[in-house]
């Protein structure tokens, strides 16, 4: 094995494993058909990261699409929830006993927890239908 | 993928080169290569990535086909055509036939115009 092929079959290490699984092998024949047929390099390896990208595009498109993405919503919204009432409380510690006015701080971090805590009962509602969807088919 | 439109290049190319026989993956590339009169140029990662849609569309299989390793490299895989990958070659070609129908139609009109 040359040095351009151990350089392959690191690149197609960054499939998605079970595409890895099925095709690598089959891959790395192919290129060395390739590199026999003095085919550019610097193409197939360009050529080749561009379907890694595209696998994993098509990865990443099929995570959201299950209940991941009401997850990771609900785990958004409870971080940013979180991070503003802390920020609220901490704001209302240092300006306490100063008389200063801090509603113009208070009020759009009172919004935003309003708006996470929507967002968290929306994203379980849905990922409770997406559960009995994928139960039922 | 067999009733959701239009093939894409790639995967019209690849039915097009297993329709005659069963092919391995180079084998599929260099004959997309010569069908196309060495316009289209695949490489692994369209040609791997379109073999895996198709495969999972049920249009293509891999093959039982056992080459000798004596003249070919056993670990090859061969795929193969399926009955469904057919019926969806047969149905873009008609669609083909559709359009350059109606094109035939019209150009003399536009070439008059």
């Amino acid at each position: 094995m040359d040095g351009y092929a151990r350089w392959y079959r690191r690149l197609l290490r960054l499939y998605p494993k079970p595409y890895r699984e099925r095709f690598a092998v089959s891959m790395e024949q192919t290129f060395t058909d390739l590199r026999r047929e003095r085919a550019g390099v610097l193409w197939i390896f360009t050529e080749t990261f561009a379907g890694i990208v595209r696998e994993r595009a098509t990865d990443l498109g099929r995570l959201a699409m299950t209940s991941n993405v009401f997850r990771i919503v609900k785990f958004a919204a409870l971080a940013v929830a979180g991070l503003m009432v802390a920020g609220i409380v901490t704001v209302m510690l240092l300006a306490r006993g100063t008389g200063e006015d801090i509603t113009g701080v208070v009020a759009p971090a009172l919004l935003l927890v309003v708006l996470s805590v929507v967002a968290f009962v929306v994203a379980t509602v849905m990922q409770g239908r997406q559960r009995k969807r994928d139960v039922a088919g | 993928m067999a009733s959701s439109g239009p093939l894409t290049p790639a995967v019209l190319h690849i039915l097009l080169a297993l329709s005659a026989e069963e092919r391995h993956g180079y084998g599929i590339m260099k004959q997309v290569e010569s069908d196309s009169g060495g316009k289209v140029k695949m490489g692994p990662g369209t040609l791997y990535g379109s073999i895996r849609r198709m495969s999972d569309a049920g249009l293509i299989s891999e093959s039982d086909k056992k080459i000798d390793p004596k003249l070919d490299d056993e670990r090859r895989v061969y795929y193969r055509i399926t009955a469904l990958g057919q019926q969806t070659l047969a149905a873009e070609l008609q669609r083909y036939r559709q359009v350059v129908a109606v094109a035939r139609e019209r150009l003399p009109k536009t070439a008059g115009a």
